[in-house]
């Protein structure tokens, strides 16, 4: 058990390698220099030949790239060319709005997901299950900012119920939550219906049923927790694409949240930043499919320990 | 049909019915199976083909052009003359979405094809080979999937620049390792099977096996993954023009019409809300269709 | 045998109600299972036997139905009673262990607690009694060093071992009558053993047992009273005994001349020709009349009597006697 778990970890680290070294390159491959940029096209050469120095623009590539992981090691990204500020502390403070606007999404997407699912599985080809059904396929197509634009302009724009964008609330970011989560929304009450449906035809169903247990009891005590296997697998796959929608959920919603970040990077040709959003974006969902795993091994106890 | 040379996409088709004898399956009898078994599927493949339709004829379906500013119809809303109503140039959005439709299914198609030549071609090589092939091959494919697939898409655009050439490299960038993934899989299982060691034993060469024994058996995979990611690339691709990294005017594609629109969202809403809205109705066609053809194709996987 | 009678079914329908038409699965079915006595049905796949063990636990798989007939426990026709009603008599007074071990006990929960559960459901103790209760029976069906058995999950134990798993949770209420549907089938031979024997044991403690089965040697082995279905039907009844020395539905000679030719060690294995009927096309008469090698003119069309043509030996057989 421990070391499979090493054995991840391992792998983890490898593979977060892999991704800096992949920004790190595809990001210097970008014609036109990075001080340019920064300093403007009037920049008179002195002063760029000391900056590319203070940067450590002027090494070989690959001391370059050997000292930024040293620095993101110590939790250095360098410091963003127009902010001008440390790129970690950029990433710390936005961190945690977007990890509150995920939070929220992904509560949404799992409570509705699930309890959507539960009930079109139980009443299988029934009413509701069609309803449900059709809605998730809308779910599960409609593109993310297209979710936010119809919630802006009903409930804020039109009802007047919530704040269109911006703010520091709760309520702020309610919408903004059901527009990020409503992809998943879908996926999720489509996965646990189909399992759910798989597994009320297993034996042990009959078991429980034959113990005694009443309908709904068996549905929450022996099949629920069997249905969220598959599910579990699926929130690190969820995880991933929930950053990959906060990109637009934070920018149309005006959350100042990594996403937002990442585009702020990429409008103002902030390598620096772009690398260490991108960095620290896959490295929270590397963390995330390490977690499920784990949580995998807990809910499911024939993986790991064998008889 | 991915192949270059007819004669060989004739002997790949021959082999696959040989291979799999007694269940003869050709282009037709899946058709109507999927027509018989799932109606929204075939519903589906009939709207994809109505818009595809509508975007090869858009210049005779429509009195406008999209570039065709009106600037007394600025902003006005659905009517018999618009009937999706204009922009704040007064262009005809119908017009402008047909036209669009044109660069949202190339984006659409041609991305997926590439990353599905590509991923199938390393996905094959990694899991027949296996060893440090397999490892290579597999690794980059876990580096790249490890990205959350908007910043992956973000890092590469930024890289390559702006234009219609650099959003397809891209998306085939961001979509192959997936689909790598996958035929890799399925070739370990194939690979396993009694005629491919019959082969073997032979003495067949590994690239003749590959692309005799492996490549048609893979066949219903790669249309099932083709359908299914043909919505991501239009849905990556929308997303990328939403934020103004895609596409840039004046070609219009839906996500670039729904960025422009959105600025209008309050009084003119069906600006943003019609190429969404459209975007919306292709991934469902395309989602539904995949779906279909995953249950037609392959029978061992259940309904949900 | 004129003793008291646990379970009572009679006339019990069964029926499915497909796209091609209903099918009646189980059609008129009457059984009578005694007090502290095996009881076995015994027939072919799809004959309805399991449909009618299910029908007894009120638990029929959609779209099947009950669509006639009752169902007494202690004389009281369970079939009326509500769901709630229901689950309070299934696991305490009913309890049934199904055909495959392995499958059979949910994997991701631990078996100690599997059978802690039916404890829980039908009797007011604290956990600790439960578990206390559970380990004892454990010991009681023949499991070792129960105490560490009970924090094992299934995928941890064998298949004999998670059959009787399945059995002390059936047990453990100390039902009236337990329904077992194929118990050993999955099991080897040896294992089978052991768990019939067990089963035996139970029944001594006062459980009447209704065994299914479509194996004769097990029916045999441990049955006081046999009754064969065939097509939905009780095709013929009687103690073990006179059915296996003088049966006289050809269908029971068909099955018993198939198992004695294997036992003979003869060249070739007799069987019964055909198959199973499709129940939505049955024959106007006698059901087996397709098949059966003694099957006269008027088999097709008439149907048989069930009649007795001993004492507590019934036949459907218009000709029984006389073969």
């Amino acid at each position: 058990m421990t070391r499979s778990i090493l054995q991840r970890l391992i792998q983890a680290v490898g593979v977060l390698l892999g991704v800096a070294l992949l920004i790190f390159f595809m990001l210097r491959i970008v014609p036109g220099n990075p001080i340019l940029t920064l300093m403007g096209e009037h920049a008179d050469q002195a002063t760029i030949d000391r900056m590319t120095a203070e940067l450590g623009l002027d090494q070989p590539p690959l001391t370059q790239f050997i000292r930024y992981v040293a620095g993101a090691v110590r939790g250095d990204f360098g410091t963003s060319y127009t902010l001008g500020r440390p790129v970690s502390s950029l990433i710390g403070a936005a961190f945690g709005n977007t990890l509150k606007l995920a939070i929220m999404a992904a509560l949404f997407a799992w409570i509705v997901g699930i309890v959507c699912g539960v009930i079109a599985a139980v009443k299988k080809n029934g009413i509701p299950d069609r309803i449900f059904m059709g809605l998730s396929l809308f779910g599960v197509s409609m593109p993310v900012f297209m979710v936010a634009m119809i919630l802006q302009y009903v409930f804020a724009f039109y009802l007047h119920w919530l704040p269109i964008s911006g703010g520091d609330n709760w309520k702020c970011y309610i919408l903004p939550a059901i527009a990020l989560g409503w992809n998943s929304a879908g996926s999720v009450s489509r996965l646990v219906r189909s399992t759910l449906i798989e597994i009320l035809g297993e034996d042990y169903i009959d078991t429980a049923r034959a113990k005694g247990r009443g309908r709904m009891g068996v549905i929450v005590l022996h099949a629920l927790r069997n249905a969220m296997l598959p599910v579990v697998t699926m929130m690190a796959i969820q995880l991933s694409s929930l950053l990959s929608g906060a990109v637009i959920t934070e920018t149309i919603f005006s959350i100042n949240g990594i996403g937002r970040l990442a585009v702020q990077a990429i409008n103002g040709r902030d390598i620096p930043l772009l690398q260490g959003t991108a960095l620290f974006s896959t490295f929270v969902v590397i963390l995330g499919s390490l977690l499920a795993d784990s949580l995998y091994g807990v809910l499911d106890p024939r993986t790991g320990k064998e008889a | 049909m991915p192949f270059g040379r007819k004669k060989q996409s004739e002997e790949i088709r021959d082999i696959r019915l040989r291979s799999q004898a007694g269940e003869e399956e050709n282009a037709r009898t899946i058709m109507l199976r999927l027509v018989r078994e799932n109606r929204l599927a075939a519903f589906s493949l009939v709207l994809i083909l109505l818009i595809m339709l509508g975007a090869i004829f858009a210049p005779v379906l429509t009195p406008y052009t999209y570039d065709g500013m009106d600037l007394m119809n600025r902003l006005s809303g659905p009517s018999a003359a618009h009937l999706l109503g204009t922009d704040e140039g007064g262009r005809d959005i119908l017009t402008r979405l047909l036209y669009g439709s044109r660069v949202s299914l190339f984006i659409g198609v041609v991305p997926t094809l590439l990353a599905m030549v590509v991923g199938a071609a390393l996905g094959m090589i990694a899991g027949y080979y296996g060893g440090i092939a397999d490892m290579l091959i597999m690794r980059l494919a876990d580096i790249m999937l490890a990205f959350p697939s908007m910043l992956l898409a973000m890092v590469i655009m930024y890289m390559l620049g702006d234009g219609l050439g650099n959003v397809i490299l891209t998306l085939a960038l961001v979509n192959w390792a997936s689909v790598a993934r996958i035929v890799r899989s399925e070739t370990l299982q194939l690979k396993g099977n009694e005629y491919v060691e019959a082969a073997r034993v032979i003495g067949v060469p590994r690239p003749v096996i590959i692309l005799r024994h492996i490549l048609p058996n893979c066949l219903p995979t790669f249309i099932v993954l083709f359908t299914l990611n043909v919505p991501s690339s239009i849905l990556t691709e929308s997303s990328l023009s939403f934020l103004g990294l895609g596409i840039q005017p004046p070609s219009a594609s839906w996500g670039l019409m729904v960025n422009a629109g959105r600025q209008f969202l309050t009084n003119a809403p069906w600006l943003a809300f019609a190429p969404s809205a459209a975007i919306m109705l292709v991934v469902l066609a395309f989602n539904f269709l995949g779906d279909g053809l995953r249950d037609v194709l392959d029978p061992h996987q259940k309904k949900g | 045998m004129e003793n008291k009678m646990t379970l009572e079914v009679d006339n019990l329908k069964v029926s499915f109600f497909t796209m091609n038409g209903e099918v009646r699965a189980v059609n008129d079915v009457s059984l009578r299972i005694p007090a502290g006595k095996i009881v076995g049905i015994v027939g072919e796949s799809g004959c309805g036997k399991s449909m009618t063990a299910r029908a007894i636990m009120g638990l029929l798989k959609y779209p099947g139905k009950v669509v006639g007939g009752e169902i007494r426990l202690d004389g009281q026709n369970i079939l009326p009673l509500s769901e709630r009603e229901k689950c309070s008599i299934r696991g305490s007074r009913i309890s049934m262990i199904f055909q495959e071990p392995m499958t059979s006990l949910n994997p991701v929960i631990k078996v100690g607690k599997q059978v802690d559960e039916a404890v829980l459901l039908h009797s007011n103790v604290t956990r600790k009694e439960a578990k206390r209760r559970t380990i004892e029976i454990f010991r009681e069906v023949g499991i070792s060093d129960p105490e560490k058995r009970y924090d094992c999950y299934p995928h941890q134990l064998s298949g004999g071992l998670r059959q009787r798993v399945m059995i002390a949770m059936a047990m453990i209420m100390k039902p009236e009558i337990l329904i077992a549907d194929e118990p050993t089938t999955a099991l080897d031979v040896t294992v089978e053993a052991q768990i019939l024997r067990l089963m035996k044991k139970l029944c001594e403690g006062g459980t009447s047992i209704l065994m299914i089965s479509h194996n004769l040697g097990v029916i045999a082995q441990i049955c006081d009273y046999v009754y064969v279905m065939y097509a939905g039907k009780v095709v013929e009844e009687a103690d073990t005994f006179t059915l296996f020395d003088d049966p006289q539905h050809p269908y029971t000679k068909g099955l018993l001349n198939a198992v004695s030719s294997l036992r003979r060690g003869g060249e070739r294995l007799d069987t019964i020709p055909g198959v199973v009927p499709n129940l939505l096309y049955l024959p106007e008469g006698c059901a087996f009349s397709l098949r059966c090698g003694e099957c006269r003119k008027e088999c097709g069309d008439v149907m048989p009597e069930y009649r007795e043509i001993s004492p507590g030996h019934k036949v459907l057989c218009t000709f029984a006697g006389e073969h």
